[in-house]
């Protein structure tokens, strides 16, 4: 912990009160290992400088012709290297530590960033613009997230569960940007008062709290196969058919599109409720 | 006196399971409430049912392979069934049932496999063969298992594992008639055996001696207790120490003859089950513990309290 601490603080120290020959010259090649960074790195305009990026790394759409070194967590050291970097971005969890005092060893800078609310964004990004010498434009960038996270909710105008997982059921709670989300986009999570990012609960919880909308990090167009199970059916925004069927690209990530992802959030919540109200249950509706 | 006692306890137990929970249900209400009807009520009955298989499965896996320590899950069921449901998910197979279906399979596969180990010394089943080739074959399964989840894309893959020690989550009235159709086959055809069992005490040759064919016992009990097991995993994932456990603290007080052992072991693991599940939904509520967690915190503690007055005895 306090290593990983003292890695940022010295890279912070560095950039803010060091004379500029004395710090590392921008990084010149690049490897992001989560999608945030990658997406992050590409707003601030130093996008053609990641040379390797995690195969969950899909956006912006040229990100996919940079090599991927594997799913990121955690890294393959080998093939990081492989690509010659001179700063290796991780995410800051207990085995991309262990990678990156391995990679210290080898000579290569590293950084260890937290991405898990939307204001962690803000000082990521100009973490990403000192290291790569693009300040500016991350400064403009962090401007814009701080304020997003800063903003004070719109009053809740409907309720949701986001359900991670059925079978025990698994739900998001207060500590997750998901939650965030879906604070900004006017719905109150059910589950807010839970502090964990996440928590095991009993279907009959879910059932006495009643949200609205049940919320799914999906790429699929359908429901989850749960919704076709009996004791689920009990949920009665499962009955009425209320999915969110959230693609994870744009909804499982803090990022430079999280206010794309609030604003179409909010959309489809207010387009969804309508629907509901005057015709048959709609079953969540294709991202645009 | 004591069945009355028993009796008295599993139906507490069940009634308990059925009146808590999370979610505030007034007791006026509890007769015409959704919750106690389509969720609380299917739980506690499918937590009885799959404990009881579970104490009758593990009584009946000791006296067959003449070791206390064996439980229905050391034959190589639940690495069976954890690949099973890994592959369903990694081959996006859907549909409401195809988890438990899947795991189903992976569980009879992996007793086909350890049975057929089980006599490769021939035409006698080798009860100390079955349990070596149930710890082997359930390590291999579990090895094919991490292999798949770490080399797959689907993140979903990484949830396989909350699903195998997932508990009675998936509790509807469909898996409690479907256990309720099933168990009664196994666990008739364990208590038939019960005399035969009483001799196989004795070993294997005085049970012969005795009248008893051994041979047919063995792969009676064993298929049957292991049948019993893979419709537990199937419908409740893995659920540790019931079947090790009940058994034990069945015998303190029914002795050894299982005539009147296996009914005991079945209302004791249902009555601990379903308690346990109970404290699993309200102590840490709105969350939820598994309840493999509360199986063993429970029945560790009295574990070692029974291996303490065996040493002492």
């Amino acid at each position: 912990m306090l290593r990983r601490l003292s890695v940022v603080v010295l890279v912070l120290f560095a950039c803010h009160t060091s004379a500029r020959r004395h710090e590392n010259p921008p990084a010149q090649r690049i490897v992001s290992l989560l999608p945030s960074f990658t997406e992050l790195l590409f707003a601030i305009g130093a996008g053609d400088r990641v040379v390797g990026r995690t195969q969950w790394c899909d956006y912006p759409p040229a990100a996919l012709s940079i090599p991927s070194v594997g799913d990121g967590l955690p890294p393959n050291i080998e093939a990081v290297m492989a690509r010659r970097p001179d700063l290796v971005v991780l995410y800051n969890a207990g085995p991309n530590v262990t990678a990156a005092k391995q990679l210290e060893r080898a000579g290569i800078q590293t950084v260890l960033i937290d991405v898990n609310r939307l204001e962690d964004l803000g000082p990521a990004t100009r973490t990403l613009g000192r290291l790569t010498g693009r300040e500016e434009q991350a400064e403009s960038l962090a401007i814009a997230l701080d304020s997003l996270a800063g903003r004070p909710p719109p009053p809740a105008t409907t309720s949701l569960a986001f359900v991670v997982w059925d079978n025990p059921p698994i739900i998001i709670g207060h500590g997750s940007y998901l939650d965030q989300l879906a604070t900004q986009a006017g719905a109150r999570n059910v589950f807010g008062d839970i502090a964990a990012p996440s928590a095991q609960v009993s279907l009959e919880t879910i059932v006495a709290r009643d949200p609205q909308w049940i919320a799914v990090l999906s790429d699929s167009a359908v429901p989850p196969a749960f919704a076709k199970r009996r004791e689920w059916r009990a949920v009665r925004a499962v009955r009425a058919g209320h999915f969110l069927l959230l693609p994870g690209s744009l909804f499982g990530r803090p990022g430079p599109r999280s206010g794309n992802a609030i604003q179409q959030l909010r959309l489809r919540l207010n387009r969804n409720g309508v629907g509901a109200q005057h015709a048959a249950p709609l079953h969540g509706t294709p991202s645009r | 006196m004591k069945w009355t006692l028993l009796a008295i306890v599993a139906v507490l137990a069940v009634a308990l399971s059925v009146v808590l929970g999370p979610a505030a249900v007034p007791l006026g209400e509890l007769l015409r409430s959704d919750i106690v009807w389509n969720l609380r009520a299917p739980r506690a009955l499918l937590a009885f049912l799959v404990g009881g298989s579970l104490g009758v499965a593990g009584a009946g896996l000791q006296a067959l392979v003449r070791n206390p320590l064996a439980d229905p899950f050391l034959l190589g069921l639940s690495g069976g069934a954890g690949l099973g449901a890994v592959i369903a998910i990694a081959l996006h197979l859907s549909g409401p049932w195809a988890l438990p279906i899947a795991a189903f399979i992976g569980a009879l596969a992996a007793l086909g496999l350890v049975y057929r180990l089980g006599l490769i010394g021939g035409a006698s089943l080798d009860p100390r063969i079955l349990l070596l080739g149930g710890v082997a074959i359930g390590a291999f399964a579990a090895a094919i298992t991490t292999a798949i989840v770490s080399l797959a894309d689907a993140a979903e893959l990484r949830n396989a594992f909350l699903w195998l020690w997932g508990g009675l989550s998936g509790a509807s009235w469909d898996s409690v008639l479907l256990v309720a159709l099933y168990a009664p086959i196994p666990l008739v055809v364990l208590l038939a055996a019960s005399r035969p069992l009483d001799l196989l005490a004795l070993g294997e040759e005085s049970a012969q001696y005795l009248g008893a064919d051994v041979e047919r016992v063995k792969r009676r009990v064993y298929l049957a207790a292991s049948l019993l097991t893979a419709v537990a995993v199937a419908v409740s994932g893995v659920i540790g120490f019931v079947g090790l456990v009940v058994p034990h603290m069945a015998r303190l007080t029914w002795g050894h003859r299982h005539r009147s052992l296996l009914p005991a072991a079945f209302l004791g693991g249902g009555a601990l089950l379903a308690f346990a599940d109970t404290l699993a939904r309200t102590v840490v509520a709105p969350r939820e513990l598994p309840v493999g967690v509360v199986t063993a915190l429970i029945g560790v503690p009295v574990f070692a309290f029974l291996l303490k007055r065996w040493t002492i005895a």
